[in-house]
């Protein structure tokens, strides 16, 4: 093929008559930068997301990430996103060391930087937590409690033993049970590799190991999917509690049938307009003090510390414990 | 600056007529700068965004390289474990250092101790391929393969898993995020590297042996090539070109870990055959693939510019290959003339050569 200069100028205009109706406008622009893109988890941000571009006319706000899990990936969207200067970035990191040299470029550039599950990151202006550890870990315990009626013997599986949150969890749920005379630990820590498969026959060797056991409070995703279903099959469904993290739409059916009494987790459209707001506080110069008002729901009075470079650390209470009644409110 | 026109080294066609490929590849380029340029109101181009996408793709680049010189050795020659190895030399090369060498006190000794146990790391793996596939014959796509997952296996093992941090000396730093006459040091190196590699493909005796045992195994059997000492080389230079990623990737980044860059295995392959690298062995221009790497970072540059999903990016890379494929294997022009021969001749393949026994 012959690419004529004639034939150049006229993909040339082609494309830039495709493009030109995507144009950005001279707005102020806070551009989301997730993970990846296509998960559950990260569709349900970009609906917290849109939610806020559509109540801040005067911002532009969108969500990106890329196709794959890679961190190499990320960070070029974040390196174009700081060529382009847009004014805030929102990040959840797919692995905080990798991103710390751009975000430094970006913050050098004039760029407020606001990032998400990254309490470890140093180059960022403010990092947003949805709760702290040790309050969620107790508050699963409490409602693990609640169902078992204080009384009997319960356990708890971690994702492995080097995750650090899942360990915090289960050690805040075993310090909340002392409370209770009558709750009494047994086998703490099963490893379940958040595979409900593995999960599912470790659950059922500590059914027969104890058959008199009362409860579980578990920390990966899958756990509680794997535990449900050995609940279920022993026919012990409503009879031996279970409450642990998960996501509402994998849980459903265990939720309906009460094999599972309850998960817990924090919902990603809440974490999505947090982000924003925060960035949007920063634009506007608005101190982040302690106590501060995000205005959605969990962050409305958020613990704000020193982070470990030179930002801000923003703990919230976001934390959501749903049931069989209250699940259908957040389908993700 | 213009990332576009800085094409290489000027390579003098052999015949009169131009290369339908550099066309493409120049027109590819040209077409996304302008468009890029209008759909941001000249955000696209200015000197800012220029200077970050000239160095984003030296790491990009530099592992094509590697995919290009395996491919021209032929015999179903590729690379799978570059970035594999990248990211070792990189993990290794900051656990050793990082242990004897104090970056704060000596910072140079620090960069320059970092660089050489790197490549000393790339080497090493490179004629760990090289022999492999050379002396004991193994199939290369099968031996990098499991080069890779050896890699990093060990560069999870040595890292416990977790990301490490290079020590930020100051040479080191400078050379991921430093500027000279306006253009990022690791770019100059990249053009430096290509430069230097296509001469060497071109001129040198080793590149033109390696040209012609790729078209031909058996003939450059007969003709007395070393080809045990030639694939050796091939190797090892793929291994240093990986492990030259790697320092560029951990001076940008401060970090170095055993995953990162997953997805650019495919897309310096991507990359090589954009570049119309034969697969098949024996023909391969260092011009066409620093064309085809700045094609790929304007063009994904340019949609993360105009926010468009990166689904579409990738879906944008796979047309465009195909249209490639298209152009190299067929002349259009002679669509439109009936009766003509479509099939382009000079890019036919040669039949697979047998294996030398």
């Amino acid at each position: 093929m012959k690419l004529t200069p004639s034939k150049a100028c006229l993909i040339g205009a082609a494309l830039t008559a495709t493009f030109s109706g995507l144009n950005a406008q001279d707005k102020p622009t806070i551009a989301t930068v997730v993970k990846i893109s296509g998960i559950p988890w990260f569709n349900r941000m970009e609906v917290g997301v849109k939610e806020f571009a559509m109540a801040n006319p005067t911002l532009n706000a969108s969500q990106s990430g890329p196709a794959t899990a890679d961190a190499a990936q990320q960070l070029k969207i974040i390196d174009d996103l700081v060529a382009r200067k847009v004014n805030a970035l929102a990040v959840v990191p797919m692995d905080p060391a990798v991103i710390e040299g751009v975000l430094k470029r970006a913050m050098d550039r004039g760029i407020v930087v606001v990032t998400h599950e990254a309490d470890n990151q140093k180059n960022t202006n403010a990092n947003i937590e949805a709760f702290d550890n040790a309050a969620y870990g107790a508050a699963l315990n409490e409602r693990l409690a609640a169902c078992m009626g204080k009384q009997g013997k319960w356990t708890s599986f971690v994702g492995s033993l080097g995750s650090r949150t899942h360990i915090q969890w289960v050690d805040a749920g075993a310090a909340n049970a002392k409370k209770y005379a009558g709750m009494t630990l047994v086998d703490a820590k099963n490893e379940s590799f958040d595979d409900a498969n593995k999960t599912y026959e470790k659950a059922k060797e500590v059914l027969r190991k104890h058959p008199d056991i009362k409860g579980f409070q578990s920390s990966a995703g899958n756990d509680v999917i794997g535990i449900g279903r050995a609940i279920e099959e022993a026919g012990l469904a409503g009879k031996v509690c279970l409450v642990g993290t998960g996501l509402p739409n994998p849980s459903a059916k265990l939720l309906d049938s009460g094999a599972i009494t309850a998960i817990g987790f924090w919902d990603p459209k809440d974490a999505g307009l947090a982000m924003n707001r925060a960035a949007k506080m920063l634009l506007d110069k608005q101190p982040l003090t302690n106590g501060v008002n995000l205005g959605v729901k969990g962050y409305e009075k958020v613990t704000v510390s020193k982070g470990p470079g030179a930002g801000l650390l923003l703990v919230g209470n976001a934390m959501v414990i749903a049931d069989k009644a209250t699940y259908k409110n957040y389908l993700f | 600056m213009s990332v576009a026109t800085r094409a290489g080294q000027p390579t003098p066609t052999m015949t009169n007529k131009p290369d339908p490929q550099l066309l493409f590849l120049l027109g590819i380029n040209l077409v996304v700068l302008l468009a890029g340029a209008a759909v941001s109101r000249g955000a696209f181009i200015d000197p800012y965004n220029l200077q970050s996408m000239s160095a984003q793709l030296p790491e990009l680049g530099l592992l094509a390289m590697g995919v290009m010189l395996a491919m021209c050795a032929g015999n179903g020659g590729i690379d799978l474990s570059g970035i594999a190895l990248a990211n070792l030399s990189g993990v290794l090369s900051a656990l050793l250092v990082g242990q004897w060498v104090p970056f704060d006190e000596a910072p140079w000794l620090f960069t320059s101790a970092f660089i050489g146990v790197a490549l000393a790391v790339g080497l090493l793996g490179g004629l760990f391929n090289g022999l492999l596939i050379a002396r004991l014959g193994f199939t290369p796509i099968l031996c990098t393969l499991g080069t890779q997952l050896l890699f990093t296996g060990l560069a999870v093992v040595l890292s416990a898993g977790a990301s490490v941090r290079v020590g930020s000396a100051e040479p080191l730093m400078e050379l991921g995020n430093g500027l000279l006459l306006g253009m990022p040091l690791n770019f100059l190196l990249f053009c430096a590297v290509a430069l230097l590699l296509g001469m060497v493909l071109k001129f040198s005796p080793f590149g033109i042996r390696l040209m012609l045992m790729g078209t031909n195994p058996k003939a450059a059997r007969y003709a007395g090539f070393a080809q045990t000492r030639l694939l050796l080389t091939t190797y090892a230079l793929c291994g240093v070109l990986a492990s030259l990623a790697g320092v560029l990737i951990a001076s940008r980044n401060v970090n170095v870990k055993w995953d990162y860059g997953q997805s650019y295995l495919l897309i310096a392959i991507l990359i090589t055959v954009m570049a119309g690298v034969r697969p098949e062995g024996g023909y391969g221009r260092m011009t066409c693939l620093f064309l085809s790497t700045t094609a790929l970072q304007l063009l994904s540059s340019m949609l993360n510019f105009v926010g468009l999903s990166n689904f579409f990016r990738d879906f944008a890379w796979g047309l465009l290959l195909l249209v490639f494929l298209a152009v190299s294997r067929y002349d259009l022009a002679a669509l439109l003339r009936p009766g003509a021969n479509r099939i382009n001749p000079s890019a036919q393949l040669p039949p697979a050569p047998k294996r030398p026994s």
